[in-house]
């Protein structure tokens, strides 16, 4: 059997796995369709039905379950999200797994698409370090991304002192919708 | 003294919500990919993600297989799972008296309740069918390489997971032996 303990390990394996066999378009139909579609579909009935406090309500608890490192930042035309220790990249650092040339991808391979549908699009950026931060926004919003620290204050996770240090470089996406969307 | 678990996390159980993704992988691939190509994806995943563990229970044998699910089954949430090694000449036991091999014959996990069928039937998720099928591709490739292999029973919630020498099997593995899910 495999299990949900170390699912991250075997799910990131499981990309480069469909990588092989389809090239990476067919991971990001797989992050779109099966983890967006099936898996995450309570997220999205969540998200449909009641914005962005069911945004709160999905990764409160998710998150929560995953034992992640995050401080959640409710605006009036925004949810963000810093997150200071990923769990599910944590876990394949600590194991040392890299099957996949950019497991982080997969997060808004599957919000992305999602966000779309609800009416929201994403300003999102990971650092490949287990930090990363989003703000969700209705797609018909054209505010850009905050300036550190604006919405989140002190939590911001871009005022990390370990944000920037990192050798590789930061993925940036800007009112996206699409991991094909990076900068 | 080596962790049964190869991959280790820092919370002791998983979280429940990832076997939604597990069955929805298997249904992706099916439909993308074909039934076989899901058979394949199961077992390269045992030979190769697994191959820590292969190591584990070449070099430990019984004994080691009997701590790698005594450990991976208390880390899945809702598991009820009793792991018994027979030796020769005696019954399933679960008094295991870890370190001494000669004597075992296999190694039975009797799975009363598997976490992840209770959990996607609990949170009314369609499963896949052949979703207890992957229990033996990936044991099975994962537990060759070490001299062993694997029968299982039963299935859509409950089922025996028999882990033996490749040597002891007298028959292959019937799939019909393994129920649908659903």
């Amino acid at each position: 059997m495999i299990g949900c303990y170390d699912f991250c390990g075997h799910y990131e394996w499981t990309f480069e796995w469909l990588r092989q066999h389809g090239g990476d378009s067919l991971v990001n139909k797989f992050w779109e369709e099966a983890i967006g579609g099936d898996s995450q579909r309570h997220a999205s009935d969540l998200i449909k039905e009641k914005g962005f406090a069911g945004m709160a309500a999905y990764w409160a608890h998710t998150l929560a379950e995953e034992g992640a490192g995050y401080v959640a930042t409710k605006n009036p035309g925004a949810f963000r999200i810093d997150m200071h220790d990923c769990p599910s990249k944590g876990f394949l650092l600590r194991n040392h797994l890299e099957q996949y040339h950019d497991y982080c991808d997969h997060c808004i391979g599957w919000i992305g698409p999602m966000m779309k549908e609800a009416g929201f699009h994403v300003h999102h950026e990971h650092n490949h370090c287990g930090q990363c931060w989003w703000e969700f926004r209705k797609i018909t919003d054209p505010t850009p991304a905050s300036e550190a620290g604006t919405l989140a204050g002190e939590n911001d996770v871009r005022l990390q002192t370990d944000w920037s240090s990192q050798a590789k470089p930061k993925d940036k996406f800007d009112a996206a919708t699409s991991v094909q969307e990076k900068k | 003294m080596i962790h049964p678990l190869p991959y280790q996390d820092q919370k002791p159980l998983g979280a429940a919500d990832f076997y939604f993704a597990i069955n929805a992988t298997f249904r992706f691939i099916r439909k993308t990919l074909g039934e076989e190509a899901l058979k394949t994806y199961w077992s390269d995943l045992g030979r190769t993600y697994m191959a820590p563990v292969t190591q584990q229970w070449k070099h430990g044998g019984l004994s080691a297989i009997a701590e790698y699910w005594q450990a991976f089954f208390a880390a899945e949430p809702g598991a009820e799972v009793e792991v018994n090694v027979v030796e020769r000449g005696e019954g399933p036991s679960s008094q295991m008296s870890l370190g001494v091999d000669s004597k075992r014959l296999a190694v039975i996990l009797e799975v009363r309740t598997c976490p992840a069928i209770r959990h996607l039937r609990g949170n009314g998720r369609d499963i896949d069918p052949g979703f207890c099928q992957h229990c033996y591709y990936v044991s099975e490739a994962a537990a060759l390489p070490a001299g062993f292999t694997v029968r299982v029973q039963g299935g859509n919630g409950s089922c025996r997971q028999t882990f033996l020498p490749r040597e002891q099997a007298e028959d292959p593995q019937d799939l019909h032996d393994i129920r649908e899910a659903s």
